[in-house]
């Protein structure tokens, strides 16, 4: 029974480190993804796009940047025709780089070294099959590949629209001296702010420039992967949290068990450290194995999927780094063992010895506390008892449909005997109830930023390619509520270039076509104001009544006074809502669409017909994430694997609790079963001891989810958005039956054990 | 009318050079309205043979068989239904469950059983448990958690458990092996009258003023029930 007893233990720990290491490979791969590949690649600290210029002119503008240490400049192709192994495509892009600092890592092979080669981006790679040493087809010339890269600055194909690849300068001869992008490295990066000022300041006659910091290169990467990382990183955190108190619970109900064994130490003579230290090895012992399997199969069990999702924004992975996290993981654990193994035994060797001997925490021979305590009774009590003196849990459990004539009531008092023990299995199925919750809530909250615009304040559905005059034959198709022009800029904050923002713009009376919750202020009413995300406000140090200033894709500069601050999701809340005809008027050039607002019920393929007939191709409004499919679909596997992590844990937790219950009170088993029940009777009152746990336990998950976990992670995932994580109907359905088959599975194993057992072998011990 | 019927009962525990034979062809009949008691030295298969009756312990060969019903050779589920049905079995340490009252613990029986199909209407079984405890002059104690009560209450609830069901056959292990003579006297008392009622009563004891109250006294020597 010892053994058993251990390996229960064990179990507990193990399934406790399966989620921290789950969790802790999710973060850390996930976390610093960017630095480890923009660190690998030598990505530079600023990236200058421009129209095509002379190679001299460009480096003499930079050269005269006391803060610039290096630079490289490419000619950028776009539109070029690719084509090799699997794969082929008309919209590539070829960078023709010159020697020396690249800006991209080399995966496999070798970076360029002659003519006839080419570098293929990584994620061109995967899709196509190619490997070093295959051929690839440039705009009609082949080249051999010669390396395989990772280039940080941008998401990988297809995630990135156009597949990229490398060719050395010199080999298209033919394209003269004239570049288009310039790679600079800074001597001090962190004065990045004051070069670019610099920078704009000598960039006087380069058209179309656009500068781009290695910080703007990270906002804009993880806008490909809108908020769904953040949200993992965030939730990872939260699991690693849920997994110590698991532990602490297991480990203190384990002592807890051990009670009259230390009271028979303490009476023999043992003092108190000896006999903490003891229990303190003994957990240590316990844990030492158990976390070390746990975390090395949550990391497996993670390790695929976080890497592919790392590939698909050219991200590079912790390797062998991860390995000391998770050894940083097992000490905790262990030490986390040890501690909450000897924290109890401190605290029971302060009790006096004959109460050790007792058995501490044991119920029986005590009265139950006044909670579980039967009902008081009147002096001379009618014959009517049985049913009313029911303590609190096993009311519930009776009136939860468990009662089965009294054995799940039975049942439920059998498990909370043991208080300890039962508030223990309570917290920690509660926790693990919570994080379903919250995975089930995430899930959809993943698919809403996906799917429904609504989620990121948009009240329109579709989107037309169709100029603004047409705004009113768009009205009139039927199943339109309303239309309204929206223009977006991209664009970049005037005082501190390397911030990138969007601003969109609606016309007059529009405004409510995209409104996302005001955290601050008010919203705009005069032209020349502007609602701005937090995320932008955060990053600009902005406050209603401040001044944003832009710096617009022409040259020019716009400047707003910012009425409200609102919780805007799209582009990390780095956007700016105005008036469009202010924009107009500065010149700035964007993406203008016209925005269709449905009527309730409205058929979105007829209007999406109508728009058709005008010449328009209809487009979903976007919501906040990427919509690759591959992309998502490895989001969908990382959830997965949580999920089933959580739902082991909850299986683990609950035969657990089961086994120890039928354990301890075998005597109490054999006697129903010496009295005429057969395995379903024993099933009811298994039932009850497990709806004893798991009611109380699904209850404090949700209060814990919806006040505590949700909050938690929003706030932590998405502190400029005001996302809500907080379950609904269906989730509590969901997590509720999930629960409740976990539940019936662990009770039809215990009570197969327990039939399986002689009758007399639970007699022959003392109840 | 004979209401339990062993013959041939053997029973080994162990394997090999540690296999210990408690049980070597004991026969053993008690007819309806008789109480026998079972007596011998300690170790010598007493309660053994009580638990193979009852069908809690298997035998490895013979027959028994209990108000009509096999006791050997049959499924698990088949001896569970028998020994709801047929068997009131008492206990020399009572097991009572901590958690229950005097009166719940007297109730336990009547809730085995698939609830659609258990034995009697709930208010058949509350009103015959009822008429045990004041019978087995309880009532002022039926509220009380089994630590809160003395040696003599707990096997008295023990007995009105037992009886809750009406079942012709009572077996009793040691019945006051763990009380003082005062309420061990109480105890024989009541079984005595289990049997007057009808019922078949087997009763394992060690002590002479146990088997005084029997209608026949059986030895049990080498495995085999003797006189």
């Amino acid at each position: 029974m010892r053994r058993g007893r251990t390996l229960l233990a064990a179990a507990i720990v193990f399934a406790a480190a399966l989620v921290a290491g789950t969790a802790l490979t999710a973060a850390v791969s996930l976390s610093g993804g960017f630095e480890r590949a923009a660190d690998r690649a030598d990505l530079p600290d600023l990236i200058v796009r421009f129209d095509a210029t002379a190679r001299g002119d460009v480096e003499r503008r930079l050269a005269a940047l006391p803060n610039v240490e290096t630079t490289r400049y490419r000619t950028e192709f776009n539109g070029v025709w690719l084509q090799g192994g699997g794969g082929r495509a008309t919209n590539g892009a070829v960078h023709a780089v010159e020697p020396g600092r690249r800006g991209y890592a080399i995966a496999r092979g070798r970076d360029l070294r002659g003519s006839g080669e080419t570098v293929v981006e990584a994620g061109v790679a995967r899709e196509w099959g190619l490997e070093p040493g295959d051929t690839l087809s440039i705009a009609g010339g082949r080249l051999r590949i010669v390396g395989v890269s990772i280039s940080p600055d941008n998401v990988a194909y297809p995630l990135a629209k156009a597949p990229r690849v490398y060719v050395d300068r010199r080999d298209l001869g033919r394209i003269g001296d004239d570049v288009n992008l310039a790679l600079a490295w800074l001597r001090d990066p962190a004065r990045a702010d004051v070069t670019l000022a610099q920078a704009r300041a000598v960039s006087f006659g380069l058209d179309d420039l656009r500068f781009i910091t290695r910080d703007g290169v990270r906002v804009l990467i993880g806008q490909a992967a809108g908020i769904v990382i953040a949200l993992l990183v965030a939730f990872s955190l939260v699991a690693v949290t849920t997994a110590g108190i698991m532990l602490g619970a297991s480990a203190r109900s384990e002592v807890a068990r051990r009670l009259p064994s230390i009271g028979v130490q303490r009476a023999v003579g043992f003092s108190r450290a000896s006999v903490v230290r003891e229990q303190a090895a003994r957990g240590a012992l316990l844990a030492a194995p158990a976390a070390a399997v746990g975390l090395a199969a949550g990391a497996l069990a993670m390790r695929g999927a976080a890497e592919r999702l790392l590939a698909a924004l050219n991200e590079i992975g912790p390797g062998a780094g991860l390995l000391w996290w998770l050894a940083g993981a097992w000490l905790a654990i262990v030490a986390l063992v040890a501690a909450a193994s000897a924290w109890p035994a401190w605290s029971a060797t302060r009790e006096p010895i004959a109460a050790l001997l007792r058995g501490g925490e044991l119920a029986v021979g005590k009265r139950p506390r006044r909670w579980l305590r039967p009902r008081p009774t009147s002096p001379s009590p009618p014959h009517n008892a049985g049913n009313r003196r029911l303590s609190t849990v096993s009311r519930i459990v009776s009136a939860l449909g468990g009662g089965g004539g009294g054995l799940g009531a039975l049942g439920a008092r059998l498990a909370s005997a043991r208080r300890v023990r039962w508030a223990a299995t309570v917290a920690v199925l509660g926790a693990a109830s919570a994080t379903l919750v919250l995975l089930l809530a995430l899930a959809s909250l993943l698919v809403s930023l996906r799917d429904d615009p609504g989620t990121v304040g948009k009240t329109y559905a579709l989107t037309a390619n169709l100029p603004p005059s047409a705004v009113a034959e768009v009205e009139r198709i039927p199943g339109v509520a309303k239309a309204a022009e929206r223009t977006a800029v991209e664009a970049s904050a005037a005082f501190s270039l390397g911030q990138p923002l969007r601003l969109v713009g609606f016309a007059r009376g529009a405004e409510d076509f995209e409104a996302p919750p005001l955290a601050e202020g008010r919203r705009r009413r005069a032209a020349d104001e502007a609602e701005v995300g937090v995320g932008l406000a955060d990053a600009l140090g902005l406050r209603p009544g401040s001044r944003l200033a832009v710096a617009l894709p022409g040259g020019r500069e716009g400047r707003f006074r910012v009425a409200g601050v609102v919780r805007a999701l799209e582009n990390d809340g780095r956007i700016a809502y105005v008036r469009e005809d202010r924009l107009d008027a500065l010149g700035a050039s964007g993406n203008t669409v016209v925005a269709v607002r449905l009527e309730r019920g409205a058929d979105r393929a007829a209007v999406g017909r109508g728009l058709g007939a005008l010449g328009a191709r209809p487009s979903e409004a976007a919501a906040a994430t990427t919509r690759n499919r591959g992309f998502l679909g490895v989001l969908a596997t990382v959830l997965r694997i949580v999920a089933v992590t959580v739902a082991l844990v909850c299986l683990v937790v609950l035969a657990q609790a089961l086994v120890l219950t039928a354990r301890e009170r075998r005597p109490t088993l054999a006697l129903l079963r010496t009295v005429g029940a057969g395995r379903a009777s024993i099933a009811r009152v298994l039932a009850g001891a497990c709806a004893a746990v798991l009611v109380p336990a699904a209850l404090l998950g949700v209060a814990v989810e919806v006040l505590v976990l949700g909050p938690a992670v929003a706030s932590l995932a998405a502190g400029y958005a005001g996302l809500s994580l907080a379950p609904t109907a269906g989730h509590l359905a969901l997590a509720a039956g999930a629960l409740a088959a976990l539940g019936a599975a662990a009770v039809a194993v215990v009570a197969r054990r327990v039939e399986r057992e002689a009758v007399v072998a639970g007699l022959r011990e003392e109840a | 009318m004979t209401v339990v019927r062993a013959r041939a009962v053997t029973k080994t525990f162990g394997t090999g050079r540690a296999a210990r034979t408690v049980l070597r062809g004991a026969d053993l009949d008690v007819a309806a309205g008789e109480l026998v008691a079972v007596v011998g030295r300690s170790g010598s298969g007493k309660s053994t043979l009580l638990h193979v009756l009852a069908g809690l312990d298997r035998a490895d060969s013979g027959t028994i068989e209990i108000a009509g019903g096999r006791v050997d050779g049959v499924r698990d589920a088949k001896l569970t239904a028998l020994r709801a049905r047929a068997i009131g079995f008492v206990f020399q340490f009572f097991h009572l469950v901590p958690e229950l009252t005097g009166e719940e613990n007297v109730l336990l029986p009547t809730r085995v059983g698939s609830p659609l199909t258990a034995r009697g209407s709930a208010n058949g079984s509350l009103r015959r448990a009822h008429e045990l405890i004041d019978r087995l002059d309880l009532r002022d104690v039926a509220r009380s958690l089994p630590h809160e009560l003395s040696g003599g209450e707990q096997q008295r609830f023990a007995i009105a458990r037992a009886l809750v069901n009406d079942p012709p056959v009572v077996l009793a292990d040691e019945p006051i092996g763990n009380l003082d003579p005062v309420s061990g006297a109480v105890v024989l008392s009541l079984l005595r009258g289990v049997a007057d009622e009808g019922r078949a009563v087997a009763m394992v004891t060690h002590q002479p003023e146990a088997a005084a109250i029997a209608d026949r006294v059986v030895r049990l020597e080498d495995g085999r029930l003797v006189g």
